[in-house]
């Protein structure tokens, strides 16, 4: 099915969507669930810092399916329990996107990512950069992340990271 | 150095938790531990492989400039312009063979030489650029490690060293011989000793994984170099073995030629820690930002040796293993915040593991005691200028 430009903005709109939503309600199932079925499917977020200097080094480095099958088995059932908590709220905006190919598109966001550790109640800001998007259209032109890049201009975290970026 | 007090207990297990959280206390610090007798790690030289490459590292405020000259050879700056002080560069790292001021315009070489600045003639009478040089602290090398200290009287960096040496330079992978994967850097809302206290000493319960991956720690040693109490781990390297919850096993799979070197942590008084585990190796250059903050840049490295699908495995392992957000490690720096606040009540932190006398200090201890923070402490308290109690 052929989408006309603004359909297709509002779809990708709304896997940006759909992931923020899994990030700040802490679905790492549902999370694993915005990218595709597939092999290569991958997440990595690293600082611009690093990939200015051509540092491939990530917070995050999960370059394949089984790895962010993984990244929820860290979060569910690894950590449980050891670490102090934090809720998050991700603000992102599409900034561009461009299709590559027949299934293939890119697209870039902004987004900031506020913190409020449980305890302090105090918001602070947790980062801020962008997302750049490999995303994947299925032949009933459902939209999953192939992978994403979450590049952040914050290179100096102000704590650790449980959840993905 | 002022004086200041603080009642230190009789017993060397016990650690007044005051002096984690008091600003009185914190100040003098600076003064007589980050600018006093005490050699501080700052970069690695890989992190300058060419010519001209520089990093830029602020140690407890001091801005520092470390540099590659044209020639190759490393050099330590204080990253001040020598006329009025302005911060000369503002790049953490970059590739500059000259670094000019933009204030008035002096310029100066890889070398730390003035050779440039306008209107000279209407300066001081007899003014001359070679009395202008970028000034510098001391600084030396060990297998790479670059070290500046910012007192004249402190020892030479071996003597400093002492019996850390050898397992630094193993951590090192034996020639220091590194090439930079890069970095995380994070800032912990925690005073630098709790960081150093619980960074390094490994907590076993408190890691969940070691279980779920069916991985038992190595069996190992831990002692003390030199009366500053600098911790040295050494253990033969365990991998894990039988079924796993993980789906992707080689983020714990060991590829290293020598399973003998096995894991190496060394934590130099007073606030580097570093480590070499599985095949990670990671230097973490930590600085106190104030009394409640410690910024740590754990800086990641593959060996040049390594053929390119060792540099991709050290560097998939690199990024999900240790540091802040590591599989085996995130927790650790959720505690130190927590120590941070627990800090804030009154009374003592007591070292129990390892601990058989509290009357004495130790210098061998298991893997896993608490008690190999203690001399270290004892030197703290004794730098600090705190009476023990007799009674
Ligand atoms: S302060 Fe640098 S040129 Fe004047
Ligand atoms: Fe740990």
């Amino acid at each position: 099915m052929m989408q006309t430009d603004t359909s297709l903005e509002a779809a990708l709109n709304a896997l940006l969507l759909a992931d923020a939503h899994a990030l700040d309600s802490k679905d790492m199932p549902g999370w694993l669930g915005n990218y595709a079925d597939e092999e290569a499917a991958a997440y990595y977020c690293r600082s611009a810092e690093n990939s200015e200097h051509g540092l491939a080094l990530g917070f995050m480095y999960d370059d394949c399916r089984a790895r962010l099958e993984d990244r929820v088995t860290f979060v569910n059932d690894i950590w449980a329990g050891t670490f102090q908590d934090y809720r998050t709220r991700h603000f992102v905006q599409l900034t561009s996107f461009d299709r590559v190919d027949a299934t293939t598109l890119e697209m870039r966001s902004n987004f900031s990512v506020f913190m409020t550790p449980k305890d302090s109640g105090i918001t602070q800001v947790l980062a801020a950069g962008q997302y750049l998007d490999t995303v994947r259209q299925d032949k009933n032109g459902e939209l999953k992340l192939l992978s994403r890049r979450a590049e952040l201009d914050t290179s100096v975290l102000p704590r650790y990271l449980v959840y993905p970026i | 150095m002022t004086e200041i007090n603080l009642s230190w207990p009789k017993n060397y297990n016990e650690v007044p938790k005051e002096a984690f959280v008091r600003k009185d206390i914190y100040a003098e610090e600076v003064k007589r531990i980050f600018h006093g007798t005490e050699w501080h790690p700052v970069a690695h030289e890989s992190e300058l492989p060419n010519p001209g490459d520089f990093k830029t590292f602020r140690l407890a405020g001091v801005p520092l400039l470390i540099g590659r000259d044209v020639e190759g050879v490393v050099r330590v700056f204080y990253n001040a312009c020598s006329h009025r002080g302005n911060q000369l560069e503002t790049a953490i790292m970059g590739n500059k063979t000259e670094f000019e001021c933009p204030y008035h315009r002096w310029l100066f070489d890889s070398k730390g030489d003035l050779v440039g600045c306008p209107n000279p003639r209407e300066f001081l009478p007899g003014f001359n650029k070679a009395d202008y040089p970028l000034a510098q602290p001391r600084f030396d090398i060990y297998f790479g490690l670059i070290f500046v200290t910012l007192s004249a009287e402190t020892e030479p960096l071996l003597e400093y060293l002492g019996d850390s040496q050898n397992c630094l330079r193993e951590l090192l992978a034996g020639d220091g011989r590194l090439k930079l994967l890069g970095y995380q850097k994070v800032r912990y809302d925690t005073n630098w000793k709790s960081y150093t206290d619980n960074d390094g000493y490994h907590a076993p319960l408190l890691h969940q994984a070691f279980k779920m991956l069916n991985w038992q720690g190595g069996k190992g040693r831990q002692y003390t170099a030199t009366h500053r109490g600098h911790i040295c781990f050494e253990s033969a390297l365990s991998v894990a073995t039988g079924p796993s919850v993980l789906k992707d096993k080689s983020l714990i799979e060991f590829k290293g030629q020598d399973p003998a070197v096995g894991s190496r942590i060394v934590s130099l008084f007073p606030t580097f820690v570093s480590t070499k585990h599985l095949d990670v190796i990671n230097l973490r250059f930590a600085t106190p930002i104030d009394a409640e903050t410690v910024e740590v840049h754990y800086a990641y490295f593959a060996h040049q040796d390594d053929d390119e699908d060792m540099v991709r495995h050290r560097l998939r392992q690199s990024s999900n293993l240790l540091g802040p957000c590591g599989l085996i490690s995130m927790e650790d720096a959720s505690v130190f915040h927590r120590i941070h606040i627990g800090n804030h009540t009154p009374g003592s932190a007591i070292f129990q593991k390892g601990v058989h006398d509290p009357l004495k200090l130790e210098s061998e201890f298991l893997q896993n005691d608490e008690s190999g923070n203690l001399p270290r402490w004892e030197y703290y308290r004794s730098v600090m200028g705190f009476e023990r109690a007799t009674v």
